[in-house]
């Protein structure tokens, strides 16, 4: 065994050689996880906004000169040019072609005004026309509380983290009108600093908490429709303070609602002319697909409303979020392979049988409330009357949960039949009773209708006073929302 | 001087080393092997062995191709590896993906990807052979016969994607097309501001309680 130094001294090169085989393996190592963590930064810094967004940053603007596409797509919402065979983007009253709802919600707000839905760039302007939320006078007056703001703008998401979800629902909706300006946005569904997609609704987490469903695992595809359920889906607000409640613990069925509503004896309102203790379905945009094929099938809202957009060699998302009729090349053919044309027509066949059998169930169940009324008048008891009213609760519960969600027709097309089916079942089954009981109180023959060809007349009948509601709204609209605004533009000089 | 005699007297050389400089030896051969501990680390190596697409995605550059799958009908039933790596026999597919990830490693390390990127020729085997496995029934047609179909050795006959070219990764594909392709996220949806606050806000009603 000769000694290594005796070695080198002999033969220098050998020490040498070495002393660079471990220099040369340090270096490249070295520049290796250099590189490696370099290339790891640049993945951070490509998805990084250039110009910082500040946390809670409720304006569209700001965010937008960092992603001009998606901006200018968003800008979209606006447009009101685009109409389909039962719905679209324009202005259009409801009640006007439908009047027969008006009598349906005798005694509700939603009797007054209902309009066709709108993009979600004019959710301030239209929450703030509607008759719905009445006419405040001050900011302490008025029918609806704070909680009706909730889902309207990325303001809510800056007030909510400043005050806690509870605070902010308290008092009268009027309160908050200078605090929430900015129609839905970017920070509703985006974290500022990662542009990740966020649930910034308290509601539907506390929703799945309760359920023990955990969705802080949930897949890529599952965020591009949670981020829709923490505003497209049923609720109520919940006791004196009107927490904003999703109410699916039993499930989120027609049936599992109803019955969740049923043990809390839960009442939306009284009905003006059955007195029948009313249930009012939302818009459960989230649960009827999740009743549909689309769903089962894993395809998120944002597939179909949010396509992807290729524009000058560059693929996004379409921030245009609307009727995928519109868009029906990147949104259906996608994976359909029928023309244009043929997919439109089996998506209107869809909606054309759903829609008979709304009909059918809406002119039942007037019917059933009219008579319901004129029983009340010829004397009937409460006794008498209570399967009756339970009846007209369910049936009215299942016909609207089948159309307050515009899209449950397409949605889950089976599925909203067979409710709208139950719903004619519970009415008509109503009415078998109503003839007895009116039997017994002396009316044999069939009790006429009223004339409820137009929103007029049908509003004349429940007995509201339209022009006084609209002078009221006007006095409002004019001297109230222009200091909203004001307040408003005070308070964002300084962000 | 033979072989044997160079081989064993550098092994001697070596074994003396040791002995004679413990302290320096073993000062080298950690940092050596520390050096090796943070690259496994930095790269996430072991993320590699197993089959999830976000392995893909530790190089941003797969973006496109991440983001359009993403948006394809096959996000519900394939995973990067079900179509791009040989899925045979196990021994086959691991070669495959030492042999690929190491040609990666250094296209990526040396900056030398493509602007679009360009499937090679054992990458079209694997992803025909892959179309064939899940599609198999669309082959029992007699217009498929195997003649038709294409030899990758020869470069004769048609591949699915001569034909179905926008299967699943859409026409657009170079690294600039997706400039905010998302990333996949592993973590909650849920901020730490509303978690925080609904916190408060549950103690607080069951203070109340």
């Amino acid at each position: 065994m000769s000694d290594i130094n005796e070695v080198i001294r002999k033969k220098p090169w050998i020490g040498w050689s070495i002393f660079l085989v471990s220099m040369v393996t340090v270096f490249v190592l070295g520049l290796f996880a250099a590189s490696i963590m370099e290339r790891r930064t640049e993945a951070l810094v490509a998805y990084t906004p250039a110009k910082p967004i500040p946390d809670f940053e409720p304006r569209l603007k700001v965010w937008g000169e960092n992603f001009p596409r998606e901006y200018v797509t968003y800008l979209k919402t606006q447009e009101t040019n685009f109409v389909t065979k039962y719905n679209g983007n324009d202005v259009k009253d409801a009640l006007e072609e439908d009047p027969l709802m008006v009598v349906l919600w005798a005694g509700y707000l939603f009797s007054r005004d209902y309009n066709r839905p709108r993009g979600h760039l004019y959710a301030i302007e239209d929450i703030r026309k509607t008759l719905r939320t009445g006419a405040p006078k001050d900011a302490h007056d008025g029918p609806q509380p704070n909680t009706c703001w909730s889902c309207k703008s990325p303001d809510v998401v800056r007030l909510m983290q400043q005050m806690g979800p509870m605070e902010f629902y308290k008092g009268k909706w009027a309160s908050k009108g200078h605090e929430v300006v900015n129609n839905i946005g970017c920070l509703d569904c985006h974290d500022p600093k990662t542009m990740n997609l966020t649930i910034t609704r308290p509601a539907l987490v506390e929703a799945f908490q309760r359920q023990g469903v955990d969705i802080t695992k949930a897949t890529h595809a599952e965020k591009r429709s949670l981020v829709c359920a923490q505003c497209h889906v049923e609720y109520y607000f919940k006791g004196e303070d009107k927490y904003l409640t999703f109410p699916w613990d039993k499930g989120i069925t027609v049936e599992d609602i109803e019955k969740y509503y049923d043990s809390i004896n839960f009442v939306d309102w009284t009905h003006a002319l059955s007195r029948a203790p009313m249930l009012k379905a939302q818009h459960p945009e989230y649960e009827t697909w999740k009743m549909g094929i689309h769903s089962r099938r894993g395809v998120s809202c944002a597939d179909c409303h949010m396509p992807y957009i290729s524009e000058g060699g560059i693929k996004f998302t379409d921030h245009h979020i609307t009727t995928p009729l519109k868009t029906i090349n990147r949104s259906c053919q996608v994976c359909h392979r029928e023309s244009e044309e043929e997919l439109k027509q089996n998506v209107y066949t869809q909606q054309d049988r759903v829609m008979e059998l709304r009909m059918k169930a809406e002119e039942s169940l007037a019917k059933a409330h009219i008579e319901a009324k004129l029983a009340w008048e010829k004397g009937a008891l409460e006794a008498e009357m209570k399967p009756v009213l339970t009846l007209i609760r369910h049936a009215g519960w299942r016909w609207d949960f089948a159309v307050a969600s515009h899209g449950a027709s397409f949605h889950a097309s089976t599925e909203m039949s067979r409710v709208l089916g139950t719903s004619i079942d519970k009415s008509g089954k109503a009415r078998v009773i109503l003839a007895r009981i009116l039997a017994k109180h002396g009316v044999s023959e069939e009790v006429t209708m009223p004339d409820l060809s137009t929103k007029a007349k049908a509003q004349k009948f429940i007995g509201l006073d339209m022009n006084a509601l609209k002078a009221e709204k006007d006095i409002f609209l004019n001297e109230m929302v222009p200091k909203w605004d004001e307040q408003a533009k005070i308070r964002e000089e300084k962000y | 001087m033979d072989k044997t005699t160079v081989f064993h007297r550098l092994y001697s050389a070596g074994l003396s080393i040791i002995r004679e400089y413990p302290l320096l030896i073993a000062t080298l051969a950690g940092v050596v092997l520390g050096l090796l501990l943070i690259i496994i680390h930095v790269s996430n190596f072991f993320s590699y062995l197993s089959d999830r697409p976000e392995t893909c995605m530790n190089c941003h550059i797969m973006g496109t191709q991440y983001a359009t799958w993403m948006h394809s009908a096959h996000r519900e039933v394939t995973t990067c590896n079900d179509c791009h790596v040989p899925q045979d026999n196990i021994v086959k597919k691991y070669m495959f993906k030492a042999m690929d990830g190491l040609r990666h490693s250094y296209v990526f390390t040396l900056r030398a990807e493509p602007q679009a990127i360009m499937i090679k020729k054992q990458g079209e085997r694997a992803v025909s052979d892959n179309c064939k496995r899940c599609h198999e029934l669309l082959f029992l047609s007699p217009a498929l016969k195997n003649e038709n179909l294409y030899n990758v050795d020869t470069s004769e006959g048609r591949l699915c994607w001569h034909c179905h070219r926008e299967t699943p990764h859409g026409s657009l594909r170079s690294l600039s097309s997706n400039p905010y392709a998302r990333v996949p996220t592993t973590e909650s949806m849920i901020p730490k501001w509303l978690v925080d606050t609904l916190k408060k806000e549950q103690a607080k009603q069951s203070n109340r309680k």
